[in-house]
């Protein structure tokens, strides 16, 4: 799993690692069923806390992305069919895109204005 | 999934006729048993009870089978040389024990004690060529389709790093047949620590083998699970379920990285191979991680992702080492 951080991201860390998390995944290294790497070993890699790696983990699973399950670990859910890659990856760059909006002074609906103008 | 039928019916044969022909002759068979002859051939120099010949037949082939069936149907890409090692074995090891089996049974037949089992000097050649026929034969017919050439020496997708991004990767692979290997190696450990403490078995028996078992045990747990991280600097693989013990390498030590798939057929088999330099970690055929060093040798993982491993690897080198 390769997850990339910004280190100039003022957002929470959790908040970092969750969406990291959620481009690795997809960008196709997991499928859904595949399991993830155990929480410390990505807490090592990263030189973060393993707390934060879970709470990151955490909230993927509220958000429907991940499945917890004793003594399996942490696992990608979703359809077999691998629909839930597209959709987290769409998500993920809509929230990239909004982040991007923001910094230039554009809202939520002024995005969504200039999507509904794309034919 | 018909190989796997046809295996797993090869050894309920063998098993079934290694366990119902001695029960069958019972009565006709001394206790204990003749099992061992000496060089010479005919007189036989050692012994066993009836029921521990009987289990050990059972175990041996329990344990021989399972090894080569793994091999035949462990994951990854399957290939040819494997598959025939998988079907030659299989079948040249059942028809050893079978033969084995049978031709201890036919020389303790009607004797009144062990020492008076003599073993025609025509059954070993006997059971060696049939063996060597069987597997050769099984091996044949079980070759399958020819491999595919494999796509070699592909350079990884260039990765760009961005300033002020830092990038990690993870990736794990674990063996779950070895994870049941040493699970039975703990069993057998701890059954025989249990026999020989309880004096079933006579101690001598038990200190010659009770090493060889815990070493397997260590050996294997090390080698159920690898871990590989890549970091700023370094790339720190670590062994056994617990990522402990674990080898860190300083990026500036290795010249690049690929992915490659590899087979433990051609490289040795299982576990961790080969000789500094030209090292292979293989815990399952299939995609491999393979660091060059500066120095020249190179060093083999088997683990998942292993692409995206190496296009970190790649890109953290060119842009923090060399830079």
């Amino acid at each position: 799993m390769l997850l990339t951080l910004d280190l100039n991201d003022a957002r929470p860390l959790h908040d970092q690692v969750a969406s990291a998390i959620r481009r690795a995944i997809g960008e196709g290294s997991y499928r859904p069923g595949d399991r993830l790497p155990p929480a410390r070993d990505l807490a090592a890699a990263m030189g973060i806390n393993p707390n934060t790696v879970l709470r990151a983990l955490r909230d993927l699973r509220d958000e429907g992305m991940l499945e917890f399950r004793r003594g399996r670990g942490v696992s990608v859910a979703g359809r077999a069919d691998g629909h839930a890659d597209g959709r987290a990856l769409l998500t993920q760059r809509a929230r990239e895109l909004l982040e991007e909006a923001k910094r230039y002074g554009y809202s939520r609906d002024d995005l969504i204005t200039i999507l509904e103008g794309l034919k | 999934m018909r190989d796997r039928v046809i295996a797993v019916a090869w050894w309920l044969i063998v098993a079934g006729v290694l366990l119902l022909a001695p029960l069958r002759l019972r009565d006709r068979l001394p206790d204990p048993l003749a099992t061992h002859w000496g060089s010479l051939g005919s007189v036989p120099d050692g012994s066993s009870s009836f029921i521990g010949f009987v289990i050990f037949t059972q175990v041996a082939w329990a344990v021989l089978w399972l090894v080569f069936f793994v091999l035949g149907n462990a994951r990854g890409k399957q290939v040819r040389q494997r598959r025939m090692t998988s079907w030659g074995c299989l079948v040249g090891v059942g028809v050893v024990l079978l033969g084995a089996g049978l031709s201890t049974l036919s020389a303790n037949l009607d004797v009144t004690g062990w020492q008076d089992a003599l073993l025609p000097g025509w059954h070993i050649p006997l059971v060696i060529a049939a063996a060597i026929a069987a597997g050769g034969l099984a091996a044949y017919l079980g070759r399958g389709a020819p491999d595919e050439p494999s796509p070699e020496g592909q350079a990884p997708p260039m990765l760009r790093l961005r300033a002020g991004q830092r990038a990690v990767w993870v990736s794990r692979v674990v063996n779950r047949w070895l994870l049941v290997a040493v699970a039975l190696g703990m069993v057998i450990t701890v059954v025989t620590a249990a026999l020989g403490l309880s004096g079933t078995v006579p101690g001598v028996a038990v200190t010659a083998i009770l090493p060889g078992f815990v070493i397997l045990f260590v050996a294997g747990l090390a080698s159920v699970a690898v871990t590989v991280r890549v970091g700023a600097d370094r790339i720190v693989i670590g062994f056994g379920p617990f990522g402990w013990p674990a080898r860190r390498i300083r990026l500036s030590k290795v010249e690049t990285a690929w992915a490659e798939e590899r087979q433990p057929a051609s490289h040795g088999g299982w576990g961790f191979r080969g000789m500094p330099g030209a090292a292979t970690i293989m815990l399952r055929g299939g995609e491999c991680l393979v660091l060059r060093y500066r120095s020249g040798g190179q060093l083999a993982i088997s683990i998942d992702d292993a692409e995206r491993g190496a296009s970190l690897i790649n890109a953290l080198i060119a842009e923090r080492v060399n830079s």
